[in-house]
């Protein structure tokens, strides 16, 4: 199994540990991921505004990258599944719009057909690998552990995007993910809830009451552990927990990792191994 | 499934008058297949419970009036059938009925959407046409049907809150402009009568407004006319930067990606911060920096340059000067 591999911006950046992890079981689990480094960022979920031609321009030449390399496109964040679903949804609807982008393209030797799918780490395991090829790969399971799922919004929302996945209001993939590791999954309202990820920097006060409710809700439902499939949500998440706690009147924390991560520790890695001593919160307080 | 069946609906009531806070009732009803959440509220309150309060008024999609939360998503009492819920709520046979969020519960499920009211208001949620109200009525002020279609989706808009109630920024800060006024906005400055588009969009700028959108797409989900607000809501955005309105954190923020993906290709997160907030705003974000070197989390100064960088410069001014001349 070979998948042309997206590399989001912030895994080589703030969460490179994401990436370390996902390179540590590509091995165990049989899945060759072939690095584009030649992909542009995917517009981070704002590029279709400030200039809608050159977002689906950029991101048709990224998908024309996998294409060329005759595989299909994982990626392990949901805003570049969004950005590049969002610019395939045009393409593969729109022959007009396919033909003026390929004009574009040609001079640069590359061509849109719409041949590769574009894909997720956490679709690949549902859908591609299996979860009882997963389940049959698991060394150490993840007995008695309680993880919260948190799926973040780009993998579910806008879900005419995602075809017939999830349902976005009672997702299900993760929480399977987390069976077939031999982990607790923890129903909890907030598993399809936003991060806050977006307004960071814009809106900070806001980010951090979206992510705080989150962080409560998994720790009154007892989580050991969060887990996303999504670096932003891990980021907004871990990054700023003490603050986001606060603004909920909390002191109580919750380690956030990564779905790599996850299936790391069920793969028998150590959590040094799997970089867990690089997030910012590493232990459970009540 | 059978097609008459008991059905219990568990119901947030809240009498402000008497009640310290909001409580369930269940009401047990036989319900045959085909009645809709409305009229099954409508059977309790007639056969039931009359203190039972709920509002509505057209019972068939149009006035948005009867929006509440079922089984947790808001959406509309009297488009929505009973047994089409059954399948999705948790415990067998029960549907939860509850307020719409982020307004102030009146009574029941009537909640007060007056400050919506206020912010459609404030956003001049209306046609400022350029003709003289004294002159109103004398001569047409015709909307060609290619002038119509970009906003055909938007008028679709019924104002039954269902955004307003999903939305998470909305949650987190009640000024905040909310779905629905932003949709609204939308469609006034891209109506061909309407002057005031400059002023208004200045407006939509300001805190509280647009830059605040999280693109959690709940609205977009949650919209009972499947009307695609977060196109209205980036085309608000993209109107900025056509206005030239760039100078707050949003635009500086969201044109970085367009600057980077020109300049190397991927993201330059190190100075992402810096150039959003400038080097006043910047101060605030020592802690977090701090916070992530300690733990060796620094993003590269200088992220990897795509090898091809040279050749998506090219591409992207080349997409930047045809999309000018076209304009």
């Amino acid at each position: 199994m070979k998948f042309a591999y997206y590399i989001s911006c912030i895994n080589e950046g703030m969460t490179k540990e994401l990436d370390i992890a996902l390179n540590l079981l590509k091995k165990d689990l049989g899945i060759e991921l072939a690095r584009m480094e030649e992909a542009t960022c995917c517009g981070g979920s704002n590029l279709e505004f400030v200039h809608p031609d050159v977002a689906v321009v950029n991101n048709a030449r990224n998908i024309a990258l996998a294409e060329k390399m005759g595989l299909d496109m994982v990626t392990t964040c949901n805003t570049c599944l969004l950005g590049l679903l969002e610019a395939k949804h045009k393409l593969d609807h729109d022959e007009a719009l396919k033909a003026k982008v390929n004009r574009y393209l040609k001079s640069h030797k590359l061509e849109y057909k719409g041949t590769s799918k574009v894909t997720h780490l956490l679709w690949v395991l549902n859908e591609d690998y299996g979860l009882d090829k997963l389940k049959s790969k698991v060394k150490k399971p993840l007995t008695g552990l309680k993880i919260a799922p948190f799926y973040g919004c780009h993998i579910l929302r806008p879900s005419h995007l995602f075809g017939q996945r999830d349902n976005p209001y009672a997702p299900r993939s993760l929480d399977l993910v987390i069976e077939a590791l031999g982990g607790e999954r923890i129903e909890y309202e907030s598993k399809t809830k936003c991060c806050g990820f977006h307004t960071m920097l814009v809106a900070p006060e806001e980010s951090l009451k979206v992510a705080g409710k989150a962080l409560v809700d998994a720790v009154d439902n007892d989580a050991d552990y969060i887990v996303t499939p999504c670096p932003l949500c891990h980021t907004a998440l871990d990054s700023n927990q003490a603050d986001a706690m606060k603004v909920m009147g909390s002191s109580a924390s919750v380690p956030v990792i990564h779905l790599s991560q996850l299936i790391g520790l069920a793969l028998g890695y150590s959590p040094q191994q799997l970089g867990m001593n690089k997030h910012v919160v590493t232990s459970r307080s009540a | 499934m059978e097609d008459r069946k008991q059905i219990t609906f568990n119901v947030l009531c809240f009498n402000p008058e008497v009640d310290e806070k909001a409580y369930f009732k269940s009401y047990d009803v036989v319900l045959e297949k085909g009645i809709t959440v409305l009229r099954a509220l409508n059977y309790i309150k007639d056969h039931v419970d009359q203190t039972l309060t709920h509002r509505f008024f057209c019972q068939a999609g149009i006035c948005g009036s009867c929006a509440i939360r079922i089984n947790g998503v808001s959406k509309l009492a009297c488009t929505t059938q009973v047994w089409d819920e059954l399948e999705t709520c948790k415990t067998k046979d029960q549907i939860i009925v509850e307020p719409l969020n982020n307004f102030k519960v009146i009574r029941d499920l009537v909640v007060d959407i007056d400050p919506m009211i206020a912010k459609l208001k404030k956003y001049k949620s209306w046609v400022v046409p350029m003709v003289k109200d004294e002159d109103l009525g004398k001569k047409e002020c015709d909307v060609k049907p290619e002038e119509f279609e970009p906003i055909n989706a938007a008028t679709d808009c019924i104002l039954c809150a269902s955004c307003y109630s999903e939305c998470t920024i909305t949650e987190a800060d009640r000024h905040y402009i909310s779905p629905l006024v932003i949709l609204r906005a939308y469609r006034m400055n891209m109506d061909t009568r309407d002057t005031a588009g400059e002023e208004r969009t200045r407006l939509l700028q300001e805190d509280h407004g647009i830059w605040d959108c999280t693109h959690c797409y709940r609205c977009v989900e949650a919209c009972v006319k499947n009307i695609p607000i977060m196109e209205a809501i980036q085309g608000v955005r993209h109107e900025t930067f056509e206005r030239g309105m760039t100078n707050t954190a949003g635009a500086r923020h969201a044109k970085i990606f367009l600057d980077d993906v020109k300049g190397g290709g991927r993201l330059k997160e190190a100075t992402l911060p810096l150039r959003t907030l400038g080097p006043i705003g910047m101060i605030g974000m020592i802690p977090f920096a701090l916070k992530m070197g300690a733990k060796g989390r620094v993003p590269p100064i200088f992220p990897h340059k795509v090898s091809t960088h040279r050749e998506v410069k090219t591409l992207v001014e080349q997409v930047e000067k045809e999309s000018k001349k076209k304009d």
